[in-house]
C-alpha cells in the first residue's frame, strides 16, 4: 500500500562535540499514515514529535533509516510542492504584512499572479485577519501569527498537511476553527499530519494515533479503540422525570450496577463561542483577529487545479452570513435525542465491544472516562460549520467514515 | 527562475525594511553633499574635484562594500536563527535556488545603490565648476587634467641581467662582495646590483641627453588634443634651490637622429622643476608620427651640476587622452560592482555555515585583508629575510588567494584621470568575479545544501 507518510527505522542521535551520542532523540520510528487520513503525533515535550517532522521534510537529516512522503523524497519540489506545513511556531518575515506575506510563498510554489492573489484574499478571509492585511506581521500578536501561518501552509492546496501544534496561541474559536478545517479538509480526501500534546485537540480530530516517548512510539491505533472503556456506558437522553429516573435506577440495580444520574454541563468552548459571536454581532470593535467560520473554499474542491478558479470566483461568502444562524443553537444541553432507544444501537450496547489495540504499554485511557458511545444523531454529516461550531457532533463510534468517527467529547452523563 | 526571484525582492524588502539598507543610504546621502562643500584639497579647482571624487568614491564603496557584507549574512542567518528558513526551503524551491536568489537580492541592491551614489558623484563632479569662480586657465586644467581619461605609456624596463651577472662574477672573482655588500645573501646582491644597473639606464648625467621611445601612441583626436609628458626628478646633489633645469624634445626624434625629414612638429621645452615633485609638460598630440612613435628626450645641461635620475616606478610617462570622463567613471563604478559581487558571495560563504557576528567577522577580516594586501605584502616582504619559507607557504598564499581590492580601486585612476583599461576591467571581472567570487559561491552552495538547518531541540 501507497502510504502519505512512511518513516522506516528513523532515527536521530544528537551526539556531543566528540561525536559521541547524547541523545535518542527519535529512536527506531515506523509509521505509516495512510492517504486520507487524520493521524496524531502525541506525546510530551521533547518526546521526538517535531524532530520526527523535520527529518520527514529534510531539515534534519536523520542519522539512521529514511522516511518517504507522498511516496517520494520529502526535499525534492515535486513532492513539497504538495505539502503544507505549520512549524511549530509560526516563523514569519516580521517585516512583510500578512497579504506579502501569502504572495511570497505563493511566489515560492510558483503560483501565478491571478491564482496568487485569489487565494491569498480567501485564505485571509478564511483566518480572519483581512482587516489587518497590511499590517507588518512583526506586530501581530501569537494567534494572529499562527492564523496567518495557517494560511501559509495551505496557499498551495495541499494533498499532505503537516501540522505542528496549530492551536498554540490561538483562542478557542480560532481552536475551534482550524479543528473544524481539519476535519473538512480530511473529508476533501486530503491527509494531515497533527502533532501536538493537547490531547483533546487530537481526540477531536484524529483518526488514528501514536504516542511517542522518548523517540519511540508507545502506543498506536484507532482514537476510538484506545479510548473505548468497554466497562461503561453512558446513556444520554431529554430531560427525565424523577420517577422514571428512579424506575432506570431500579432497573440497574437488579442488573447489580450502579449509576449517576445528574443534568450534562455545557461546555466551556461550546459557551466561550456563543459569547463571543453574540458580540460580534453587536458590532464590538476589536484590534485582533476577527473569527469567521467559513474555510477557504478553494481547499474543500474536491477537485484539482482547474476547477479551482471558478470556485475561487464563486465563493467569497459575506461576513455577516455566519453571524446569523448562531442564535438557533442555543447554549442549551443537547437535546437532539432520540426518546425511544434505537434498536441497532441497544442490540450493539449489549454486545461486547472490542478490544483496543495496543502496542507495548498500556494506552493512555482517559481517566474521566467521558467518552463512551452516545446515541447517533440523525443529520449530522452535512451541516453547516456553524452547527459544528456549537458542538453538536458526538461520536457514535460506530461507522468507519473518516468523517464520523472523529471522537468528540459527548458531554458529561 | 521565479522562485528565486520572489526570493530576491524578498531579500531586498528585507535589506530595506529592516533599515539595515537604510542606515547606510541616509549616512551616503548625508555625507556626500558635505564632502562637495568641505573638499578643498590643494586650493586648486582640479585639486577640489580630485579630493571630492576621491574621497566620495572611496566612501560609497567602503559604505557599500559593508552594506552587501551585512546583507548578505543578515539575510541568511537570519532566516536560519529566526526559522523562516523551515517555512522557506520546505516549499518547492531547492537549497541552492534560495542561496542564488538572495545573492540576486544583494547584487541588485548593489546596483541600484552603486548607480544612484555614483551618479550623484558624478553629477557633483561635473557641475562644482559651474558654481565655482573659475578663471579659463583653472577651466583648461581640469579638462586636460580631470575631466578625461588618460591612457598612460611607460617606458619599458631595460633588461640588465648580462650586465648584473658580469659584474657579480669580477666581484666575486677580486674577492669583493664582502666588502661592497656586507652581510647580503647572493639573492640580495643580484637585486641591488639590477636596480642599480636599472637606475643608470634612467639617468642623464651633466651635459647629456636620454631618450626614451615609444609606439602605439594613439590618441583620440591628435589634432584637438593635449599630451602630457609627467615626470619626477631624483638627484644625486641636491641643488640648493632644490630647482633642476631641463632641456626637454618631445615628437618624432628620428628626423634628428637620421636627418631624414619628418612632417610632425618636435616641440622644445626648457623649464625648471623643483626635485622629488610630479609635474607635467603639455604638448599638442599632433607630435604624434602617423605610426605612433614618439620620443622623449631630455637633456641635462652642465649649469644643473648634478647627475638626474628619473625614479624607476613613476620617474617618467606619457600620457594622453584616451576616453571621456564618464565612460573612465562608469568603469571605475564597475571595478566597485566587481568588489562587491565577490563580497556578496563572501558573504553567502561565511553565513552558510557560521552564525551572523562569526560570518561578518570572517568577511570583515577578509576584506581588510583584501583591502590593504598590497601593504601587507610589502611589510611582509621586509620580514622575508627571517621568516622567509614559513611565510611564503602561509601567508602570502593566503593573500594572494584573496582578491587584492586595492590593486582595483577606481580612485587610483579616477583622481589622476587615468584611463581604465578594458583589460583591467577585463583581468578584475575574470580574476574576482568569475574565479574567486564563483568558486566562493559554489563553496556556500555545496555547504548550505548538506546543512542541517533546523536546531538540536530534545
Amino acid at each position: 500500500m501507497d502510504y502519505a507518510i512512511e518513516t522506516v527505522a528513523l532515527t536521530k542521535v544528537f551526539s556531543d562535540w566528540w561525536g559521541r551520542a547524547k541523545v535518542y532523540a527519535v529512536d527506531d520510528l515506523n509509521l505509516q499514515i495512510r492517504p486520507n487520513e487524520v493521524f496524531g503525533l502525541l506525546g510530551p515535550n521533547g518526546s521526538g514529535k517535531t524532530t520526527t517532522i523535520k527529518m520527514l521534510l529534510g531539515l534534519l537529516h536523520p542519522t539512521k533509516g529514511h522516511s518517504l512522503i507522498l511516496g517520494g523524497d520529502g526535499t525534492h519540489p515535486k513532492i513539497s510542492a504538495r505539502v503544507g506545513f505549520l512549524p511549530e511556531e509560526s516563523y514569519l518575515y516580521r517585516f512583510l504584512n500578512a497579504r506579502e506575506t501569502l504572495d511570497f510563498y505563493g511566489r515560492l510554489f510558483g503560483l501565478d499572479s491571478k491564482t496568487r492573489e485569489m487565494r491569498t484574499e480567501a485564505l485571509l478571509e478564511m483566518v480572519g485577519l483581512k482587516a489587518v492585511a497590511s499590517r507588518p506581521v512583526g506586530t501581530y500578536s501569537k494567534g494572529m501569527a499562527r492564523r496567518i501561518g495557517l494560511a501559509q501552509a495551505l496557499i498551495n492546496d495541499p494533498d499532505l498537511l503537516i501540522l505542528d501544534e496549530p492551536t498554540t496561541g490561538l483562542d478557542p474559536i480560532g481552536t475551534r476553527q482550524i479543528k473544524d478545517l481539519i476535519i473538512k479538509l480530511a473529508e476533501r480526501g486530503k491527509t494531515v499530519l497533527l502533532c501536538s500534546h493537547l490531547l483533546a485537540d487530537v481526540e477531536d480530530v484524529c483518526d488514528r494515533i501514536a504516542i511517542l516517548y522518548g523517540g519511540k512510539v508507545r502506543a498506536h491505533g484507532r482514537v476510538k479503540d484506545l479510548l473505548q472503556r468497554t466497562n461503561k456506558r453512558q446513556i444520554l437522553t431529554d430531560s427525565l422525570s424523577d420517577a422514571t429516573a428512579e424506575r432506570i435506577r431500579e432497573l440497574l440495580r437488579q442488573e447489580h450496577a450502579e449509576c449517576e444520574i445528574s443534568s450534562p454541563m455545557e461546555r466551556l468552548e461550546t459557551f466561550f463561542i456563543n459569547t463571543v459571536t453574540e458580540a460580534q454581532q453587536h458590532a464590538t470593535p476589536t484590534s485582533g483577529a476577527v473569527s469567521t467560520t467559513q474555510i477557504g473554499e478553494f481547499l474543500t474542491v474536491g477537485a484539482r487545479q482547474g476547477d479551482i478558479l471558478d470556485e475561487l470566483v464563486a465563493a467569497p461568502v459575506s461576513e455577516t452570513a455566519q453571524t446569523g444562524p448562531v442564535q438557533t443553537d442555543k447554549p442549551a444541553p443537547r437535546e437532539a435525542v432520540t426518546p425511544e432507544p434505537d434498536k441497532d444501537l441497544l442490540s450493539k450496547l449489549t454486545q461486547p465491544a472490542s478490544s483496543p489495540t495496543v502496542e507495548a504499554v498500556t494506552p493512555d485511557r482517559k481517566p474521566s472516562g467521558d467518552v463512551p458511545e452516545t446515541p447517533l444523531q440523525p443529520e449530522r454529516v452535512k451541516k453547516s460549520v456553524l452547527d459544528e461550531l456549537t458542538g453538536r457532533r458526538q461520536s457514535d463510534g460506530s461507522t468507519v467514515q473518516p468523517s464520523e468517527d472523529r471522537a468528540e467529547d459527548g458531554g458529561h452523563a | 527562475m521565479r522562485r528565486m526571484w520572489a526570493v530576491a525582492t524578498n531579500t531586498i524588502r528585507q535589506a530595506l525594511r529592516m533599515k539595515v539598507a537604510a542606515i547606510f543610504i541616509v549616512l551616503l546621502l548625508v555625507l556626500l553633499p558635505v564632502l562637495v562643500c568641505t573638499a578643498s584639497g590643494d586650493g586648486t579647482l582640479k585639486g577640489r574635484l580630485q579630493t571630492f571624487v576621491s574621497y566620495g568614491l572611496s566612501l560609497t564603496s567602503l559604505l557599500l562594500s559593508l552594506l552587501t557584507i551585512i546583507v548578505s549574512v543578515y539575510s541568511i542567518t537570519s532566516d536560519i536563527e529566526h526559522r523562516q528558513i523551515y517555512t522557506v526551503v520546505t516549499k518547492p524551491i531547492r537549497r541552492y535556488e534560495l542561496i542564488v536568489g538572495k545573492f540576486l537580492g544583494v547584487i541588485v541592491l548593489d546596483v541600484a545603490l552603486l548607480t544612484l551614489f555614483a551618479g550623484i558623484i558624478y553629477g557633483c563632479a561635473v557641475l562644482v565648476p559651474r558654481f565655482v569662480r573659475t578663471s579659463p586657465e583653472d577651466r583648461t586644467q581640469i579638462d586636460n587634467e580631470f575631466y578625461t581619461a588618460r591612457a598612460s605609456l611607460v617606458p619599458p624596463q631595460v633588461d640588465v641581467s648580462e650586465e648584473v651577472k658580469a659584474l657579480y662574477r669580477k666581484l666575486e672573482a677580486e674577492d669583493q662582495l664582502e666588502a661592497a655588500f656586507p652581510r647580503s645573501t647572493p639573492v640580495e646582491i643580484r637585486k641591488q646590483l639590477t636596480r642599480r644597473f636599472q637606475l643608470e639606464k634612467r639617468a642623464a648625467d651633466v651635459g647629456r641627453v636620454r631618450i626614451w621611445e615609444f609606439r602605439n601612441v594613439r590618441p583620440s583626436d591628435p589634432n584637438q588634443q593635449s599630451l602630457f609628458v609627467r615626470f619626477k626628478y631624483d638627484v644625486s646633489v641636491t641643488p640648493a634651490d632644490e630647482q633642476v633645469y631641463g632641456d626637454w624634445r618631445i615628437g618624432d626624434l628620428r628626423g634628428l637622429q637620421n636627418g631624414t625629414p619628418v612632417d610632425t612638429p618636435v616641440w622644445r621645452v626648457s623649464r625648471r622643476d623643483p626635485v622629488r615633485k610630479f609635474r607635467e609638460i603639455e604638448v599638442p598630440a599632433s607630435v604624434v608620427a602617423k605610426d605612433g612613435y614618439l620620443a622623449v628626450g631630455f637633456m641635462n645641461p652642465t649649469w644643473n651640476e648634478t647627475v638626474v635620475l628619473f625614479p624607476v616606478e613613476d620617474g617618467l610617462e606619457v600620457l594622453y587622452k584616451a576616453d571621456s570622463f564618464l565612460a573612465n567613471f562608469v568603469r571605475g563604478a564597475l571595478l566597485i560592482l566587481f568588489r562587491l559581487v565577490f563580497l556578496a558571495c563572501l558573504g553567502m560563504m561565511a553565513a552558510s555555515f557560521l552564525s551572523f557576528p562569526g560570518a561578518i567577522l570572517f568577511c570583515l577580516a577578509v576584506f581588510v585583508t583584501g583591502a590593504t594586501s598590497s601593504g601587507i605584502l610589502e611589510s611582509f616582504g621586509y620580514m622575508s629575510k627571517n621568516v622567509g619559507i614559513v611565510y611564503r607557504y602561509t601567508i602570502e598564499a593566503v593573500i594572494h588567494l584573496l582578491p587584492q581590492f586595492d590593486q582595483s580601486n577606481p580612485t587610483q585612476f579616477l583622481v589622476p584621470a587615468r584611463l581604465i583599461s578594458w583589460t583591467l576591467i577585463g583581468r578584475v571581472a575574470l580574476g574576482m568575479v568569475c574565479l574567486k567570487g564563483a568558486v566562493v559561491l559554489i563553496l556556500a552552495l555545496v555547504i548550505f545544501s548538506f546543512r542541517e538547518l533546523a536546531k538540536v531541540v530534545v
